[in-house]
């Protein structure tokens, strides 16, 4: 390969180093992949490994947080219990179901569709028209998302005890939509940004308005980045915790997150580890198998909205 | 997917004033929900308000800021605030960088598996998890301690000793965010196109060659806009602090979102804790005009 030279000599020798070079270069690669896959293993461990030992303990006939042991962590189908489970369900009056489940998916169900709504036409409208100012609205947008949301608190407190919506469903779901609809808004502008005009121009040579062919062609395209949206705004009222212990002072107003915090406070060391366990799962696990089942959306839409 | 189709309306200078009614909704939402409130949190600054002085305040001016700078509280809880973020940061963007590369390399199997393992943190509600990393790190009964004790290492005080609190906070975010930025880095490192890597194969550049010639320069913008508002983000993250340690042991682990939401909440010191609040904002918006000024990262919005 080097040596241009094509005397009988050379060839066998020039056969051998290239062998020996070829050899060299596999076992390097070989090394390699082992080594990626030793690290890629190891953070998959590690990636796995809480939510593991949260439903094995949440399974398990746990007495307290002392009772979980390295050998505990091993499943045994001998003793599987759902103890943990029942004890949950009639903790605190079953206020778990009574009170903080359907509160929660109210809170969060009504602020995602009244954000996705807002959100996606605003979407449409800073992507296809030519808005003066829309540049500034990006920055803002885009700048608010960043802003923490403990400067709002007060402010919003003065607001709704004035208004008499402090203690009210729809206290909350106000402050929720607002708050998921900035960053949905951006990213569904973004996305539409990537969506060639044809398909609506296709539509209005067809006889639509130019309105109609926004709702009937263009959002339903959009979907990727609806779900993302959707998946996204919903877990933040979802898991609520900082705003909804100051806007809410009733027991029955209150969502998963305070009920999983008291349950918490009191079963943290001694008492019911188990408990917490089991409302551990219930309250991630439909959460985690959307996320699944949607992830390839999720990274889609991701993909699509941040890089251009 | 459909790439650079957008910016055909950029061209058009006249402009649409019925598109105004599409975001209508959102600009009341901005302006009664964003920027009203802020302007009550920046008026508020500038007051005594307190539960001492719930309806009855006045307008103290400065003062509120010359005594969180006076006291050295601002610098204290600033300085954690930065290695918070800095070192969360830092941590997260290189192991979702590097995790990206080693999953974007062709002909690797199991990549699938792989993929839905790292999202496990990510998928799970975050407020969950850092409770439950709470009893895993529990110094006495904690899981971590007693795998530990399997080795014969003695049990350490993960959240209970100043500087190792901070460290396992850094920790635990690492754990929920590295599946975000593997994705996004993923994604940015699949929008360089193949036959660039080929070209630079042929010259004959190595995995580095590549790496440092091809990748980092062709992603640089998209890689800074990420680090950036990653760095943003968790500096106004609130979860983690507040859930995990609670600002304990002492103050060492308060950050600047936590200690506003302490001083709300518990000291009741309404005009200070907007001070520290709008110190974060004006902190977050110097940083990001400089960083902008230098590596242009806004660009890739447009």
């Amino acid at each position: 390969m080097i040596n241009n030279e094509n005397t009988p000599g050379n060839e066998i020798q020039q056969k051998s180093v290239s062998e020996a070079r070829n050899n060299y270069y596999r076992r390097i690669r070989k090394t390699k992949r082992v080594l990626t896959h030793i690290v890629l293993i190891l953070v998959g461990v590690f990636a796995v490994f809480p939510i593991y030992y949260i439903v094995v303990n949440s399974l398990s006939p746990l007495a307290s947080l002392a009772s979980v042991s390295v050998t505990s962590m091993l499943p045994t189908i001998t003793k599987l219990s759902f103890d943990n489970y029942f004890a949950l369900f009639a903790y605190q009056n079953d206020s778990l179901l009574r009170f903080w489940f359907p509160n929660t998916l109210i809170y969060a169900g009504t602020a995602t569709v009244l954000g996705l709504v807002l959100s996606i036409t605003s979407g449409i409208g800073l992507a296809r028209f030519n808005i003066p100012g829309k540049k500034a609205i990006l920055y803002m947008l885009l700048i608010l998302s960043t802003f923490p949301f403990v400067i709002m608190i007060i402010p919003y407190y003065d607001m709704f005890s004035s208004l008499h919506l402090t203690n009210t469903y729809w206290g909350l779901i106000i402050t929720y939509s607002a708050g998921a609809v900035i960053f949905a808004a951006w990213l569904s502008k973004n996305y539409i940004d990537s969506i060639p005009k044809d398909f609506e121009e296709a539509a209005q040579i067809d006889g639509y308005s130019r309105t109609q062919a926004l709702f009937r062609i263009l959002i339903p395209m959009t979907k990727p980045v609806l779900i993302l949206a959707l998946l996204l705004s919903f877990l933040g009222p979802y898991t609520d915790y900082a705003y909804i212990n100051i806007m809410v002072t009733k027991n029955s107003l209150w969502n998963l997150a305070l009920g999983m915090y008291a349950t918490t406070q009191i079963s943290s060391h001694a008492i019911n580890y188990g408990m917490f366990s089991a409302f551990a799962v219930i309250m991630g696990l439909p959460i985690f198998i959307i996320f699944l089942v949607f992830q390839k959306y999720l990274i889609a839409g991701f993909s699509i909205t941040m890089y251009k | 997917m459909f790439r650079s189709a957008g910016n055909s309306n950029s061209i058009k200078k006249r402009y649409e004033w019925k598109g105004i009614i599409y975001i209508l909704p959102v600009l009341a939402v901005l302006w009664f929900l964003d920027f009203y409130p802020l302007g009550i949190g920046i008026f508020s600054s500038l007051t005594n308000r307190s539960i001492a002085h719930l309806f009855y305040y006045q307008i103290v001016g400065l003062r509120n800021y010359v005594v969180i700078i006076s006291s050295g509280t601002l610098l204290k809880i600033l300085g954690q605030t930065a290695v918070w973020s800095g070192g969360s940061i830092v941590l997260m963007a290189s192991m979702g960088f590097i995790l990206a590369l080693l999953m974007n390399q062709p002909g690797l199997r199991g990549r699938k598996i792989y993929r839905t393992a790292y999202l496990v943190p990510w998928a799970y509600p975050a407020f969950i998890t850092i409770l439950v990393w709470r009893g895993l790190l529990d110094y006495q009964l904690g899981f971590v301690n007693k795998f530990l004790a399997l080795f014969g290492i003695h049990k350490i005080f993960w959240l209970g000793s100043p500087a190792l609190a901070m460290f396992s906070m850094i920790m635990v975010n690492l754990w929920l965010s590295f599946p975000y930025y593997t994705i996004v880095y993923t994604a940015s490192l699949q929008s360089v196109p193949n036959e660039l890597y080929d070209a630079a194969r042929m010259d004959g550049y190595g995995t580095f060659g590549v790496l440092g010639r091809i990748t980092l320069p062709l992603l640089k913008r998209q890689i800074a806009f990420i680090t950036v508002f990653g760095f943003i983000f968790t500096w106004n993250n609130f979860y983690i602090p507040y859930l995990l340690t609670n600002g304990g042991p002492g103050t060492s682990t308060y950050i600047l979102v936590t200690y506003t939401y302490y001083e709300q909440q518990s000291l009741l010191q309404f005009g200070v804790a907007s001070a520290y609040a709008i110190v974060s904002v004006l902190f977050l918006l110097v940083f990001v005009i400089v960083i902008n000024k230098y590596t242009k990262m806004m660009s890739v919005l447009y």
